[in-house]
């Protein structure tokens, strides 16, 4: 379970939300809307563990019994997506999902066999060494999901990570992400302007909710 | 929409062959830096053809200097380009991304803008036996004289070696600082990072594989530079037989036409061991990417050792370095062993020669003033597929570009004219200007470019109306750095000017076999007072105009 308690940041004297407490549980996505502006990115970013010097927060995270606020970006097993898919443009396509891959699986062999799998398994079987700049953008955004599911994080941070795929790609990539996510039972936080993004029976929030009537 | 609209213009535009217009254009945008670069290949061929002898190459084979300054050429240039590789690489790592590495980053551009030549006369006066280190030992050594050591100019090169390393390990940092501002770069290092990995094996995996190939070049620069310094090498390096570098610029400079010929045939060896570098980090690269390992997907705990200092003596050199330039320049005397000067006095400011800093001062200005022109039409209609070939005086080592040089204006009795002296910087200038407005060039949004010309303003019209006002802050850092550049030249100074041209630069340098260090200490301070003033009246007229537009970035 994903646990945000009494956060408040700041910057430069401005307050952008103050008192956000959110509980998310496995499997589920938690939809946080928002005008842009209103520091949806922010929050994700202190969630992170890359919240820009220049703000200052106050309030705890929690993974299940884990403290995650103190930890480096590293230590907090925050599985990410953004809607730029951010593969490594050095590494081939089978590359940037070994990288993800748990060092638990041993041996170049056996771990090449394993990220092939996956690559069948998202429809990409024989796509292993192609250079991830020679792909669509629907597959490379498949490609980026499954590299940060691989890697097996506690928790899914998605910052808008449908907004630059095309309206019949967008439909497609949502129900995938969601299948794989449900399959997984990883608690999800979604950020996102579009209504259109919200899960079936989704729980969503309103930042402007921590923003003015509790501040 | 850009598209459309570009469309719409280039069909409303009347019926004329508008391509070869096009072309015509970027004929005439590129004249200015034709008439830079141009003049240059006659005397290329003029002063390297001696060198085509095989009796000159046997001569210099036998030459008894050589060998020795080859020797302190090669350990100087190529153990500064290590170690200043070797600094940046572990600071960056060490240090990006936090807190740290943007105090760095800030303090950058001050140190940047400390000209070589007075670096290493500041440096000279720290690490010589009788130098502040030497002194701040004495007191707890008790030492009553300095202590007996080769520490400068010693026969290996090794203090000029430090002092290139100190030097461009700034340089090499501040090129790292920009590629790392991308947002791509930025934000994959916590791509990684969320994936379990530790922030220096994020920068082993991640960020050097992709990085190591466009630092190829900046790198490359600082070889050369190294191999080819000339003035710095004169301050710290060694005498007898001095670097090759300096060899050279005596060989050529020569009345014998023997030995000029020789030093046509030495100044090719240096371009030849740059080249060899060049294939050979070349070939390294791909080595590496042929051999990497499949990931393994080993994660590393959070390393600890981010709170090393290690950054302190990197920066803590360069205000020495001026602290102690102040501090010699208004000494009166002082004796060994102290720390400060025993008496102070501004005698050293009052009978200061001040010749050389107007000279410095109008040169560097025509310069600056004469490139931004060049620079400006070169980038909007100029080739851009020849940008390449204008770095090529960044890449290259400097002394047969000089000899070059010299050679023309021989052939056109120009040597040791105003306008001679001009144009000779203009070939260090020019490049330096492209690549500092080159980046803001890119990203001007072309959308408002398209604007003014639908609203009927020709192309030319609408960059002195629009585009390049709007342009007006990264402009402005523009012809600072092209002043700098300036007034750090010593090489095209001694050679177009024919000795009859006397600036901060080679004042410092002449100054500094002389014993008189309060007067070498004006002059070196001088040398740094001139960049700085320009880039502070730089950003103090762009921090101006922010405020009155907010807009311009």
């Amino acid at each position: 379970m994903l646990n945000i308690k009494n956060l408040t940041i700041s910057h430069a004297e401005k307050t952008l939300f103050a008192g956000l407490s959110l509980a998310v549980d496995r499997g589920e996505i938690v939809t946080i809307t928002g005008v842009s502006g209103s520091g949806k990115s922010t929050l994700l970013n202190w969630m992170i563990g890359d919240l820009d010097l220049s703000f200052s927060a106050t309030g705890t995270l929690w993974l299940d019994d884990l403290q995650c606020d103190t930890l480096p970006i590293e230590a907090r097993h925050m599985g990410l997506l953004f809607q730029d898919d951010l593969l490594f443009p050095h590494l081939s396509v089978g590359q940037n999902l070994a990288f993800a891959l748990p060092g638990k699986l041993r041996g170049a062999k056996a771990r090449r066999q394993r990220v092939e799998q996956t690559l069948a398994n998202i429809g990409l079987a024989g796509f292993h060494d192609r250079d991830p700049a020679t792909l669509s953008g629907g597959q490379r955004a498949r490609v980026s999901l499954m590299r940060t599911l691989l890697a097996e994080p506690s928790a899914l941070l998605l910052d808008e990570p449908f907004s630059k795929l095309d309206a019949v790609l967008r439909t497609q990539f949502r129900a995938f992400v969601f299948e794989q996510i449900e399959r997984q039972r990883i608690p999800t936080l979604l950020v996102t302007h579009d209504p259109a993004d919200v899960p079936a029976g989704g729980r969503v929030i309103e930042i402007s909710d921590w923003q003015h009537s509790h501040v | 929409m850009a598209q459309t609209l570009r469309l719409a213009l280039e069909r409303a535009l009347p019926q004329f062959p508008y391509r070869r217009v096009r072309l015509t254009w970027q004929w005439l945008a590129a004249l200015p830096v034709l008439l830079i670069f141009g003049p240059l290949l006659p005397g290329l061929y003029w002063a390297l053809s001696p060198a085509i002898e095989p009796l000159v190459w046997q001569r210099l084979w036998l030459d008894a200097q050589w060998p020795q300054a080859l020797r302190s050429t090669l350990i100087s240039s190529f153990l500064g380009t290590v170690l200043a590789c070797g600094m940046s690489a572990l600071l960056a790592t060490l240090h990006y991304p936090g807190r740290l590495w943007m105090s760095l980053h800030k303090r950058l551009p001050l140190l940047l803008s400390v000209p070589h030549a007075a670096f290493a006369v500041g440096l000279f006066f720290l690490i010589a036996p009788s130098g502040w280190l030497a002194r701040a030992i004495a007191l707890f050594a008790q030492w009553v004289i300095p202590p007996d050591w080769v520490t400068v100019q010693d026969a290996y090169g090794f203090s000029l070696a430090l002092a290139l390393a100190i030097k461009e390990s700034w340089f090499l940092l501040w090129v790292l600082a920009a590629v790392l501002g991308e947002q791509a770069i930025s934000r994959q290092m916590v791509m990684a990072r969320s994936l379990g990995y530790n922030r220096t094996q994020a920068w082993l995996h991640i960020l050097w594989p992709q990085l190591l190939p466009r630092l190829k070049w900046p790198v490359m620069a600082v070889l050369a530079y190294g191999l080819s310094v000339v003035d710095m090498a004169i301050i710290l390096g060694p005498s007898t037989p001095p670097t090759l570098a300096v060899l050279i610029w005596r060989w050529l400079t020569d009345p014998d036409p023997a030995l000029q010929a020789r030093g046509s045939a030495a100044s090719l060896i240096l371009l030849i061991v740059l080249l060899a570098c060049v294939w050979g980090v070349h070939g390294l690269g791909n080595l590496l990417k042929q051999h990497q390992p499949y990931p393994g997907g080993q994660r590393k705990p959070t390393a600890n050792g981010r709170g090393l200092p290690l950054h302190t003596p990197l920066f803590g050199t360069g205000y020495a370095v001026v602290a102690v330039l102040l501090l010699w320049s208004v000494a009166q005397t002082w004796f060994f062993p102290a720390l400060l000067p025993d008496a102070v006095s501004l005698v050293s400011w009052q009978l200061a020669e001040w010749e050389p800093f107007w000279t410095t001062l109008w040169l560097a200005v025509a310069a600056s003033v004469l490139c931004l022109p060049s620079v400006l039409i070169w980038l909007e209609w100029g080739p851009k597929r020849l940008n390449a070939l204008l770095y090529l005086p960044l890449i290259a080592p400097a002394l047969p570009l000089v000899a070059g040089q010299y050679a023309t204006l021989l052939h056109l009795h120009l040597d040791g004219t105003a306008i001679a002296l001009v144009w000779s910087h203009l070939l260090w200038v020019l490049p330096y200007m492209v690549l500092t407005l080159i980046g803001p060039y890119r990203t001007f949004d072309s959308r408002l470019m398209i604007s003014a010309r639908a609203l009927g303003y020709s192309p030319w019209r609408a960059c002195l109306a629009v585009k390049w006002p709007t342009l007006i802050r990264p402009i402005l850092a523009t012809l600072a750095v092209g002043f700098a550049v300036s007034v750090a030249q010593y090489l095209p100074t001694l050679f177009a000017g024919g000795g009859r041209f006397v600036t901060v630069t080679t004042e410092a340098v002449a100054l500094s076999a002389g014993g008189n260090r309060r007067v070498l200490a004006v002059q070196a301070l001088l040398q740094i007072v001139l960049p700085m003033a320009a880039f502070g009246l730089a950003a103090f007229a762009s921090r101006w105009l922010g405020r009155q537009r907010r807009g311009l970035r």
